[in-house]
């Protein structure tokens, strides 16, 4: 003990933390997922909501034991899987993820394990649509940068993404679709049990799941090709897929010569490529910037009327009124416009009111500003001196004459700057609509950049659009601001002509 | 023109005016003085139908106000007198969001509906009549307090009341401009307008107002020709406020 000096701890401490880390990258697999609306691939167990379960976790767990590894999940979100392996926040990428030629270009790809189909599905009434050909002129939903939608775009059929299957389908009864294309893994568990929904076809084209892994993680890739051939031979995933009701023709013919031994055995399948089209991605930008400048536009012409009625409520109403805006505007202020989107867009149609997303996002901004506005509104006309009121009655005017001709005017005056300010915010906040499945700008952002991986040069991109939009009407509204405060406070005004006009 | 008859003004316990009666003959100037929390600028506010009586009346021409009258009723009449009694506020209230001109403008278009030109004739020739034609584009922040004044003023007379009443005239100016307020108001008299000003400053009534009332507590202590309550006050209380104010 005696002799335990400082310096030796150090060295014992530093050696014991190496020890753990090494032991810690020997025993872990940590693999990344989506597990959001992820069924039957990996999705939180309803039955005990901080489990994960899915036909994929079972598999990693076969593989982490063949590996001798301990299978360590990292909750993910499906569009930035292939860049958040990169970072490291995990080693492996297993969900349903189909090698393509851009995806190669950023990683590694190990040995097949599934082969998938995909299915059109439609509402069980419909009997306009048959097949992927009588979509032209349908929009049909699926996951953003899947085989189903690069299908789609060559195919030049009008595509909604979305980030889970669940929305799709849930849009597609709802009628804000007309069809939804998806992997059969996901089309099998939502639909096949939705007595509103029905396939529209057979399963079409043949694609492969693989393991994504980070370019030079040779060693990696060895091991889970070795562990992808055991499963496979000894039948456990055989066993996992039957348990999903997953397995098929397809399988069988896919596992059959690796069963047999064969491990160079190749198999029949169709690659859908995603060559990443430059023209395309600018022309769907300038979309995604009309959209939004029209939401900005549209939401805050709903704040800016719906926030006078909400603000007069609360200023000068009976208690009623007062109580009942008041309640609106803490609501509203008090509850994330996330949230409210979400609500409008997949709660409201309980009530039966379907609105499609962009006016969702329109409406559900709107209402939300408006709580915002009103605020502005209140403060700016209880700032007007009461003095201002009585001097207009004493010439005659009706408070209605004297709050529109003398009060008014004047508060607009100091509601201006902040009204501005919250348009620029409302601006960059119609990026929220993306939840929605709004095709705005950072929902084109998102899928643009995932699908290249140029986040880099999309993201200056973006925001050079975002600033090209805002910063003229910053310097719009000061221009306004200037000629309104100039009025009542120049010395000698030259606008004869208006007065006598 | 105008007549108040037992007036009294109760903010909850607060008797501000106790009992106020008094008559202000037409084409006639009356001046009421008394010292800070008198109840003068109540009194005002009540002749104007800004607050509303507690007891007594007031007429005024063809208007009675009475504390007994419905809301509604009361509304309708104060309405009314308003189209007969014209204020010129301490502060004047000046509408800051417009010129001079749309300032003088703003009630005679939009209350009494006259056509626009003939308002702008009109507000020009109130604008010369208190000597600021020169100002009928500027905005009033660009005034200074006596020129302020005299928009009110003729904002006030764009109505063509037949009761005109000031409070605190004299506060905002110095001597030079008060004498010429004195002029102009005297000027007015003549025209055959009839006055109410309220005010602390004795000189200044002393030759502006052929009638005066002593305010003190909320009671008249004084009334009558202004030459008598000042040359003559019969309570010790006036000539107390006369002797500190000379």
């Amino acid at each position: 003990m005696k002799r335990f000096t400082p310096i030796s701890s150090i060295i014992f401490c530093v050696a014991l933390l190496c020890n753990s880390f090494v032991v810690h990258a020997q025993q872990t697999l940590r693999w990344g997922a989506d597990p959001s609306g992820g069924a039957p691939y990996v999705f939180t167990d309803p039955s005990a909501p901080d489990r994960y379960i899915g036909y994929e976790k079972e598999m990693v767990d076969a593989l982490a034991a063949a590996m001798g590894r301990k299978p360590e999940f990292v909750p993910s979100d499906w569009e930035t899987l292939v860049s958040a392996l990169q970072r490291g926040s995990f080693d492996i990428i297993v969900n349903g993820l189909e090698p393509t030629a851009d995806r190669e270009r950023q990683i590694l790809f190990s040995k097949p394990y599934y082969i998938f189909q995909l299915q059109l599905t439609v509402r069980r009434d419909d009997d306009r649509i048959k097949s992927l050909a009588d979509c032209k002129n349908r929009v049909v939903g699926t996951l953003a940068n899947t085989a189903a939608s690069r299908i789609l775009n060559q195919q030049g059929i009008p595509m909604k993404g979305y980030p889970d299957p669940v929305s799709a389908y849930r849009d597609l009864e709802l009628k804000r679709i007309d069809a939804v294309l998806m992997d059969v893994p996901a089309e099998a568990f939502y639909v096949r049990s939705n007595p509103k929904l029905k396939q529209a076809g057979p399963p079409f084209t043949r694609g492969l799941y693989v393991i994504g892994l980070r370019k030079g993680d040779e060693a990696l890739k060895k091991e889970v090709d070795a562990a992808i051939d055991k499963i496979i031979a000894d039948g456990t995933l055989e066993r996992i897929l039957k348990s999903w009701n997953l397995w098929n023709d397809a399988q069988v013919e896919f596992q059959a010569p690796i069963r047999a031994g064969n491990k160079t055995a190749e198999v029949a399948f169709d690659l859908t490529t995603a060559t990443f089209n430059w023209h395309d991605a600018l022309l769907r930008l300038g979309r995604a910037a009309v959209v939004t400048v029209l939401l900005a536009f549209g939401s805050m012409l709903i704040a800016v009327v719906l926030g006078m009625p909400l603000a007069l409520g609360q200023w000068k109403g009976p208690a009623l009124v007062r109580a009942l805006c008041t309640g609106y505007v803490e609501f509203f202020r008090g509850t994330p416009v996330l949230v409210q989107l979400l609500f409008l867009y997949f709660g409201l149609p309980v009530f039966g009111v379907t609105m499609p997303g962009w006016l969702t996002a329109l409406v559900g901004l709107g209402l939300n500003y408006a709580a915002y506005e009103s605020q502005v509104y209140r403060a700016a006309l209880e700032a007007i001196p009461r003095g201002q009121w009585e001097a207009a009655y004493m010439l005659g005017m009706n408070p209605l004459l004297a709050f529109r001709r003398i009060i008014l005017p004047q508060a607009f005056r100091i509601a201006l700057p902040t009204m501005t300010n919250d348009f620029v915010s409302l601006f960059k906040d119609t990026s929220v609509a993306f939840a929605i499945s709004v095709w705005e700008l950072a929902t084109a952002y998102r899928e643009l950049a995932n699908a290249s991986g140029q986040f880099l040069f999309l993201g200056v991109v973006v925001s050079l659009f975002y600033l090209a939009m805002s910063l003229p009407m910053a310097h719009v509204a000061r221009l306004l601001e200037r000629r309104l405060r100039d009025r009542s406070e120049r010395p000698e005004s030259e606008e004869l002509s208006e007065a006598e006009a | 023109m105008i007549r108040a008859t037992n007036l009294r003004k109760r903010f909850g316990d607060n008797e501000v005016l106790r009992g106020i009666t008094f008559e202000v003959p037409p084409q006639s100037v009356m001046g009421i003085i008394g010292g800070s929390g008198c109840g003068k600028t109540t009194l005002l506010r009540c002749l104007n139908g800004l607050e509303r009586i507690s007891a007594g009346t007031i007429e005024c021409g063809e208007v009675k106000l009475e504390s007994s009258l419905s809301r509604k009723e009361y509304r309708r009449r104060v309405k009314q007198l308003r189209r007969q009694v014209g204020t010129v506020f301490q502060h004047f209230y000046l509408f800051p969001h417009l010129s001079v001109l749309a300032n003088i403008i703003e009630a005679p278009v939009h209350v009494l509906r006259s056509p626009k030109r003939k308002a702008e004739a009109e507000a020009h020739e109130l604008l010369e009549s208190v000597g600021l034609e020169y100002a009928a584009q500027r905005y009033p922040a660009s005034l200074s307090g006596g020129e302020q004044q005299r928009v009110a003023i003729a904002r006030a007379l764009a109505m063509r009341p037949d009761l005109l009443l000031f409070d605190e005239p004299t506060s905002a100016l110095d001597p030079k401009r008060t004498s010429d307020l004195r002029a102009l108001l005297r000027e007015f008299a003549k025209h055959g307008h009839t006055m109410v000003i309220v005010s602390h400053s004795l000189g200044f009534l002393a030759q502006a107002a052929d009638y005066m009332m002593y305010l003190e507590g909320g009671e008249v202590v004084e009334q009558g020709p202004t030459k008598e309550v000042l040359n003559s006050p019969k309570d010790a209380r006036t000539k107390e406020f006369i002797r500190h104010a000379s």
